[in-house]
């Protein structure tokens, strides 16, 4: 029966290829169907798609997940493993990766493993049922969990055992009675996949449990300021962070989208005297957003982490203020070079819901988007089954945490937080320039008379020698 | 007063030198279990280790915190005496 079908089924298929490639051959190329491949190159099939959105609706359209674009070039650095030197980590030592943010905090927050669960609100992204099961996985091993910008949803400050809030620009997490009860405190200034730009979700789209944790009335739109609400002078953002301090000993820190002016925004954090800072790349994830807030804002996460942690070092303030990166990270390896370039500790998002949603994604798939899961409002939130989703998160959380531990015994390190960028070198010698990080390519000692032929020339004669190298040879 | 709040603290960071022993220790053997479990080769057993080697990470996080918190102590009886 199958061999009938299947010879059945083989005819028509060439029948139909036999047809197509015919058109294919013989339309001009004006009415030629082949006509979208080279107009999908030329504009690029997401461009293309998006712009068709556009024409539909007259408004931007609201991507998902953040920018498909990877501007931060992770895959350019590599670990260096020792062996006599400097010796392995014997096997029987247990590598520790436990994390105090805020040491100087009258209750600083100490994690178990330096990934935490990055900010993702309730109703303005992920469903009640996700932001329990991110809870739960994050409590389970014993990290933390952020609740994005919100209100504080009772059921989540039940199931996170560490609950990072965001005192945010919509105003709803602003009051002590809400902010009190958290083990942290992240102002919201900003977030890499849209930068600081105002957001609103429609009164029609906020549901009944969502409407409470906001505290706004039935007719009311849900609106996300491009300032935090009476912080409009560095004076009150300083005198806001000592009054948070004040109030509640916990760890009290900044979040801004990464920006070429960061070390001018980190600056006045110190002036602030916060514990931590925040930085989300532009390659930040987010529930919707315009793609031009997405592609063309921000600065990559790499190199926004790169240039916080040296200007920490220069202003003495490494030991004091924790640094966290987040924004497009998605493996363990760029983890742990995150840790290696200077971050204390890192968030994660679209990999965290990804993992989350794991093995349940067979129950949407393939009519439905896996993240239908987990986002509010989406068409299967209620087919999200908690415990399990839980569960596949925790694995993930102990699996990378297990990775980043594999590398530290080849490193030589007993601890996550003792690799450092001299763990590191480069593929890029404009890479290796930016991030102070040797050029794998030349032996250490080699490497300023590497650089000093460089210097030497002049741009147009650096893009030729590019030109004329092998795609891998290529300076990009 | 000064005697009572100096026992104290001396009473308080013998405790959690103590503490940060027993969670170093009961680390290690959770580490172990973890080995061993994983050896095994069974899907169940796999699920348990996981869990073994999230509470030996767990218990050197709070290792950690009474280091932590030890130093505190040691710097505030310093400050009294």
């Amino acid at each position: 029966m199958f061999n009938i079908v299947s010879s059945f089924s083989r005819k028509i298929a060439n029948e139909v290829v036999d047809k197509a490639l015919e058109r294919l051959t013989r339309d001009q190329y004006t009415e030629n169907i082949f006509e979208m491949v080279p107009v999908a190159k030329k504009v690029g099939i997401i461009n293309l798609m998006e712009n068709v959105m556009r024409a539909e609706k007259g408004i931007p359209p609201g991507r998902p997940l953040g920018s498909h674009m990877r501007f931060s070039p992770w895959d350019k650095l590599l670990f260096n493993p020792v062996h006599l030197h400097r010796f392995p980590t014997p096997e029987n030592v247990n590598i520790s990766s436990s994390v105090t943010i805020g040491k100087n905090a009258k209750k600083p927050l100490t994690i178990s493993t330096p990934i935490m669960i990055a900010a993702m609100s309730y109703g303005g992204a992920l469903s009640k049922k996700t932001k329990i099961a991110l809870a739960k996985a994050a409590s389970k091993i014993g990290t933390a969990t952020n609740t994005g910008e919100t209100g504080l949803m009772e059921e989540e400050r039940e199931a996170a055992s560490l609950l990072i809030g965001q005192y945010n620009r919509g105003g709803w997490l602003n009051t002590p009675d809400k902010y009190k009860r958290l083990d942290a405190i992240e102002i919201q200034l900003g977030q890499g996949a849209q930068g600081s730009t105002p957001q609103r979700t429609a009164a029609k789209n906020i549901g009944e449990e969502y409407r409470e944790v906001l505290g706004v009335s039935e007719e009311e739109d849900a609106l996300i300021h491009s300032r935090l609400p009476a912080v409009d002078t560095k004076e009150q953002f300083i005198e806001l962070v000592r009054k948070l301090k004040d109030e509640t000993g916990v760890p009290v820190g900044l979040k801004f989208a990464a920006t070429h002016h960061l070390e001018k925004e980190i600056q006045i954090a110190l002036e602030a005297s916060v514990d931590f800072i925040t930085i989300d790349g532009a390659e930040g994830g987010t529930h919707a957003a315009a793609p031009i807030l997405e592609d063309d804002v921000g600065l990559p996460t790499l190199f926004a982490l790169s240039r916080a942690a040296k200007f920490l070092a220069k202003k003495g303030a490494t030991n004091d203020v924790s640094l966290i990166a987040t924004g497009g990270l998605v493996t363990p390896g760029e983890y742990l070079k995150a840790l290696a370039l200077g971050a204390d500790a890192i968030y994660i998002g679209t990999i965290a819901v990804m993992a989350l949603v794991g093995d349940q994604m067979t129950k949407v798939l393939p009519f439905e988007a896996p993240t239908s899961l987990a986002v509010y409002n989406a068409k299967a939130t209620e087919q999200l089954d908690v415990d399990r989703g839980a569960n596949n998160l925790f694995n993930y959380l102990n699996a990378a945490t297990q990775e980043m531990s594999l590398v530290c015994y080849s490193l030589g390190k007993t601890s996550l937080s003792d690799v450092s960028a001299s763990d590191l070198c480069s593929l890029d010698p404009f890479l290796s320039r930016a991030l102070g990080i040797d050029l794998g390519y030349v032996a250490p000692e080699e490497q300023e008379q590497f650089f000093e032929g460089f210097t030497d020339l002049p741009l147009h004669e650096m893009a030729q020698i590019n030109e004329n190298q092998s795609p891998e040879q290529q300076i990009h | 007063m000064s005697d009572q709040l100096q026992n104290t603290l001396s009473y308080l960071s013998s405790e959690l030198n103590r503490i940060q022993t027993i969670a170093g220790t009961l680390s290690s053997i959770e580490t172990q279990h973890h080995k061993d479990l994983t050896n095994m080769g069974d899907d169940k057993l796999n699920q348990i280790a996981i869990e073994e080697q999230s509470a030996s990470r767990q218990l050197g996080e709070i290792k950690e915190i009474c280091l932590a918190l030890s130093q505190k102590v040691d710097e505030m009886q310093n400050e009294i005496q």
